[in-house]
Parts: structure tokens; sequence; C-alpha cells
């Protein structure tokens, strides 16, 4: 029996194939055809399809044997600038054999590159742009320094619109033999945020219990991420207790694997949907933002999340106060 | 008559030296391994914590081969040039007189981001096309600045010995100063020393120099000043400081280093300061000082250290307004660190794993290991054929199965199907 994950197994092969990002795809059809790319930077949230749209490109490019042509490095695993010194330079310095004279380096989380390594990579950029095309993936557009983004056409993916996300899911559930509630494709959507990659990984965890796929699985699958789950750390908090707080998100984090920006996006949802006062949403909804643009710029996430719960606890002692 | 006893008493041959057998062993064997031309990895990386030998075993291993020993550690200076001159000579050519010829590269903690600029590239080079055996030390093999060093060096660790391996090195030099101790006094100072061979050397010393005998009186009054209770006279000097200056002292007087430090203080600021308002901004003070510590990540640029310095020290320091100081409460290590040890190895199977599902998926092996393996984790305990299917398709290892399924039965079941 084989098996692949669907997120390979469904992921586009050729920009026709791609069904979103309808002015982005479009673009870079007119490079395949014009046989002429520029340095480009692909920023957007994760799972909307970025890397797909630069293997489909490089594809659409060069054809079957566009692996000879391609080289895809990985800034989070390499981000250091020895890598830029020589993987990259050694790759980008010789020239293609073939009709295209360039070849392309994808760099996959190019935001994850420190800033020395970048520094390095915009000469190797200009000296070699004869020879090599560069397309830079990056979740943070704003953490690639500005020379690079100087010499880059910038495209921004953004999330599948709502109907795109269900019916892909539907589809694939289609083709798998899998039966997908309606239920089911928003507990997905809820989890995942739009982040098509960790649907699909999703749906495919959730088919592996052998039941039909509904919101309960989803749940019960996506480790303690329920809203349920973060409405009672944050009670724990607003009741005064931070320290039954930070465990609850040390659990999360650590246990179930739980990216702090999802936590934090549950945070401020679950703050609209509670009763505290109505001025005190927005106060809070302050100090949420702040935490996420923290955790943006790179910082530690239990850090992060374990301030902003402090923060809770001390709107609930001034609450408390007012009552 | 007045040199100092871990000089004098340094161990000269490998048989003298405390504890740590199987790393010795292997330094020994890769040295060798030279004989029969030069081996996959050029260098041998050392690590482990201070005063346990790492730097006397490599002295004592040249000592007994009759090699040839160059030495260079951090308080040289040590730029790129620098480097290259010293090393790269050195290591392209056998010694003057055909011997055979060790380097050690000293102290590379010492490495600063700014003055020893392009030091650790220097460094790496000279290791991947030295031409005789290379000794890198330090404290820490997992500095981020070493990733790319590590990859062209075998690692190996240094542990602390065991406090009766110290006592009898203890008892070997009371016999060559002519001093009689008893046991329960040596095993006092080798307990407090913690593993660290040398301070338990110079404590020896400042206890028994000049006398016949050593009892447990002798030693008993020294009081147990221990490293912990370091950390505590540095936690209270943040947490109960009234001024920035005295704050930002503390991290002076630690004998941790500042990440170290940082978590000491995040476990213990809840239990501290008390009061909601003192808490948050205490929270909020170390919150911004970890925002530095990434963006000197991101810049590489560590004079950022400074402000990470000023809000974890002065920044909580002055978070204190409302909370009330009565009675003595306790400090607690810090329970992430305790999880971070007990983990290690397990982040080292994610992030091979990561590795495997990177070749498959064209994401970064770490971002694979952190979001895609919880996936892995339930199929494999729910659906032993997609299971198998996907072992196969991302070419796991069966320990590697046996990692994510979590059951011995479960993974045996899986690879069965596999064939």
């Amino acid at each position: 029996m084989s098996f692949e994950m669907w997120a390979e197994k469904y992921r586009p092969k050729t920009l026709g194939d791609i069904v979103d990002q309808k002015e982005i795809v479009e673009r870079l059809k007119s490079f395949a055809k014009s046989r002429n790319v520029p340095h480009c930077i692909f920023a957007g949230p994760p799972g909307t399809g970025k890397t797909t749209a630069a293997l489909c490109l490089t594809r659409d490019l060069y054809g079957g044997i566009y692996r000879e042509h391609i080289m895809e490095l990985n800034a989070s695993d390499e981000r250091g600038i020895n890598v830029v010194r020589e993987t990259v330079k050694t790759f980008a310095r010789v020239k293609s054999i073939g009709e295209i004279p360039f070849k392309i380096m994808i760099l996959d989380e190019a935001d994850n590159m420190t800033a020395d390594a970048q520094q390095a990579l915009r000469r190797t950029m200009e000296r070699y742009t004869e020879t090599c095309r560069f397309i830079m993936c990056a979740n943070y557009s704003g953490k690639i320094i500005e020379p690079i983004q100087s010499r880059c056409a910038p495209f921004r993916f953004t999330y599948l619109p709502r109907e795109e996300h269900d019916r892909c899911l539907k589809a694939m559930a289609e083709k798998e033999k899998v039966k997908l509630s309606s239920e089911g494709v928003d507990a997905i959507f809820e989890v995942c945020g739009g982040d098509l990659r960790r649907a699909i990984n999703t749906l495919q965890a959730a088919t592996s219990l052998d039941k039909p796929v509904d919101a309960k699985t989803i749940y019960s699958i996506t480790g303690r991420a329920t809203p349920a789950d973060v409405q009672r750390m944050m009670k724990t908090a607003i009741e005064g207790d931070f320290l039954g707080a930070r465990k609850q998100l040390r659990d999360m984090i650590q246990k179930y694997g739980i990216a702090g920006s999802d936590i934090i996006r549950q945070i401020h949802t679950e703050i609209f949907r509670s009763d505290i006062p109505e001025q005190w949403k927005i106060r809070l909804a302050d100090v949420v933002g702040e935490a996420d643009y923290r955790l943006v710029e790179g910082s530690d996430e239990e850090i992060q999340l374990s301030a902003l719960l402090a923060r809770l606890v001390e709107a609930g002692s001034e609450l408390a106060k007012l009552s | 008559m007045f040199a100092a006893w871990t000089v004098k008493h340094k161990p000269k041959s490998l048989n003298e030296i405390v504890g740590n057998k199987d790393a010795i062993q292997k330094v020994t064997d890769w040295i060798k391994s030279w004989g029969k031309g030069i081996p996959k990895k050029r260098a041998i990386f050392l690590y482990g914590p201070p005063g346990i030998g790492k730097t006397v075993a490599v002295e004592a291993l040249a000592h007994d081969l009759n090699m040839e020993f160059v030495e260079n550690n951090a308080s040289d200076y040590r730029t790129e040039d620098a480097v290259n001159r010293f090393a790269g000579l050195a290591s392209q050519y056998g010694s003057l007189f055909g011997g055979k010829r060790i380097i050690l590269l000293d102290e590379l903690d010492g490495l600063t981001g700014t003055a020893d600029r392009g030091g650790v590239k220097a460094i790496t080079d000279i290791v991947k096309t030295a031409q005789c055996p290379i000794v890198l030390i330090a404290n820490s093999a997992y500095d981020p600045r070493f990733s790319n060093l590590r990859l062209y060096c075998l690692l190996i660790e240094f542990k602390k010995p065991a406090a009766g391996d110290v006592v009898k090195r203890l008892e070997w030099i009371c016999d060559q100063e002519g001093i009689q101790a008893d046991e329960s006094a040596l095993k006092f100072v080798a307990q407090r020393s913690e593993g660290d061979v040398r301070s338990a050397v110079n404590d020896l010393q400042a206890l028994a120099q000049g006398k016949k005998k050593l009892s447990y009186e002798d030693v008993s009054w020294f009081g147990y000043r221990d490293r912990q209770d370091t950390i505590f006279n540095v936690l209270r000097m943040i947490l109960y400081g009234k001024t920035c200056v005295g704050a930002k002292q503390a991290v002076d007087m630690a004998d941790v280093d500042i990440d170290m430090l940082f978590e000491w203080i995040y476990e213990n600021v809840p239990a501290h300061l008390t009061d909601p308002r003192d808490l948050a901004q205490a929270m909020d003070a170390l919150s911004i000082a970890d925002v530095y510590r990434g963006r000197i990540r991101a810049t590489q640029d560590w004079g950022f250290t400074r402000y990470v310095i000023d809000y974890m020290t002065a920044g909580v320091a002055m978070a204190r307004q409302n909370t009330k100081v009565h009675g003595w409460i306790p400090f607690k290590f810090p329970e992430r660190i305790q999880m971070l040890s007990r983990s290690r190895a397990e982040r080292a199977m994610q992030l091979s794993i990561g590795q495997k599902i990177k070749r498959k998926n064209h994401i970064s092996a770490a971002r694979a290991s952190k979001q895609v393996l919880p996936y892995l984790r339930i199929i494999f305990k729910n659906d032993v054929n997609m299971a198998a299917g996907l072992a196969k398709w991302l070419d796991l290892a069966p320990e590697m199965i046996g990692y994510v399924v979590g059951s011995e039965e479960k993974a045996k079941e899986i690879i069965d199907l596999m064939s």
C-alpha cells in the first residue's frame, strides 16, 4: 500500500493547477511565457502557496528536468552567512546549460536568515543576476533587509478565501473517500486559521481515526488548542492565579506543540467573547496586539505569552476592585 | 612553595585524570586514528562545565603520546587574521622536528561577536583543511555561533566526575603535600565543588596549605558556599533591588551566563512579586529583554546584550512598588531548564525526523518537527497501514518509527507492514 502526505500529493504541479492567488499566478505565467524571471519575494502567511507557486513556476519554465535547474534552500535550517558564502554562491555562479540561461534559487523561510547572511546575499544576487534568479519566500517581508527588497519584485500572498479553502478540503475528502462534515470543515478552519498545509495535514490525521471527520474529531486530534482550553487559561489568570495559568500555557506549548501565534489569536477572539466590561475589551486588545508584535519580532513564545497572562492577572485584580 | 596547587599537581599523564574515562578514550582513539591517515573529522570539540579537566586531558595526551602541543586561548587576540596566521600555519605543516603535533584552541566561548569578528568562520575553515589534529574546547558546544563549525567536528562531552573520584585525587594531592587528611574532610570539599575539580583543588589549598593534618572540623566552618548560594544572592539583588545600578551589578556576580540567569529570574518573579501590577510590570520587563535577545539573534550584534541586561535586572527591580515583603520565600530552580535538559535527546530525535520530512515536503526541518510531527503521531497511533506507507515514503528509520508511535509493539507492527 502506498501513502504520501496529502499536502504533497495534492500540491499543484503547474501554475495552471493553482486555483487561487489569481493576480500573482497570472504574472508568474507571463514570466514563464517570456522565459524571464526577475528576483522575487513571495511574502505571506504560512500555507498560502508560496513554495508551491515557486515550484510550479520552475516546472513551467524548465519542464520535466526542472530539478536540474533549481536549488531549494531552507533558511530556517541553514540560516548563517556561511551558507550564503558557500552553497548559494557556488550554485549561483555556475552557468546553466539549456535554453534558459539562468537557474533559480528558491530560498524558503528567508525571513529567518541573519542580517549578515542577507547582506552577503545582496552582493551575490547582484553579481550573478545573469546566471541565477532568486525567489525568496517569507512570512514577513519586513524581516528582509531593504536592499534585497528593492532588488526583488514583491508578491503578496493572502489566505485563501473561505469558500476556496472549504472547496479544496471537500474535494480532497471526496477523492480520498473520507466523510467530512461541514462542521468538520469549520473546525479545521477555526484550528488552522486558513493555513492550507496545516488544514490538509489535520484532515489526513483525522482520517486515520477511521470514522467520519466532524468537529469533535478535529478538536480531539489538534492537541489542546480548543477554545475551551484557552478560555480556561484566561479565566485562571483573570482570577489571579498566574502560576496556574503559566502552567497551562507551558503544557500547551511544550507538550502539545501549539504555536504561540495560535494561542494569541485565540486569546484575542476570546477577549471579545468574554463578559468583561466593554471598555476593557479594547484595552486588552491592545495588550494582546503588543504581545503578538513582540512574537513576530522573533522572541520566546512562552516569555511573551506569560507576560500577557500577567497583564490579564492585573486586569482581573482591577476589575475585582471595581465590582 | 606558593605555587598554585592546580598547577603544581596538574595531571601530567592521562591515567591521573579524574573521571571521564569514556570521553578520554574517544579522544585517544581519534588522535591515534591520525596514524592511519587523515580521519573524516579533522577536529574534535570537547565541551562541558569548567574545571573538569578538558584542557588538562589534551595536555596529558600530548605528553603520553610524545606529541608537540600548540595552544591558543581566548585571552589571545583573535581576529580572523590572527587565527589564520596561528592555526593555519600550524596545521598545514608538520612540526619543525618532524614530530606529530596537536593544535588546541581553548575557551572558544570567549570569542565575542564584534571583537573577534570572523573568528569562528576562520576556525571552521582551518578545521576543514587541517593536516594535523585540532582540538577545540568550550563550555557549551551548542552555542548557535558554533552551528556550522560543529558539522566538521567530532563532539565529545566531558561530564562532571563523581565526588568519589574527586576525593581520590584530593587524597593523592594531600599525600604529595604530606598532609594527613580525614576522608570526611575531603568528601566535604569534593561535594562542595560540585564536580569542578579545579575549584576543589583550590579550596583544598586554601584550607590545608601549611597543615600536617586536615580534619572535618578544619573544613566545615568554610560554610556551604556553593553555586546555588551565589545565584540566590544574585536573585535577591535583582528581585529586591532598590536601584537600577545595584540590580545591574548582580550580573557581574552571577556565575551563570545571561540566558541562564534570565531563566532563574523568569522562574522566580511570580513568587516574589505577587502584587498584580508589579507582576505585570516585571513580566513586561522580561518580555522586552527577550525582544532584545531576538534582535541579537537577527542582527548578530551582541552589543544589544546591554539592553537585555537592563530590562531583566533593573527593569524587574523597578517593578516592585506595591508588593509587601514578608517572610522568607525560597528561590526555585528554573523548571524550563529541567524540562530542556530532559528533552535534549528528544529534540535531537524530532529534528532528525524533521530532516526526513523536509526532504519530501518542502518545509524546514525545524518547522516540520513542530508542525508535521504531531500529525504523524496521530496517524501512527491510529492507522498502521497509513503509518507504514508514510514511514516508507519518508524513509524513516526504525527508531524514528518507534519514537513517533511511542510503543514498541506498534512500531514492530508498522515495520512488518513496510516490508
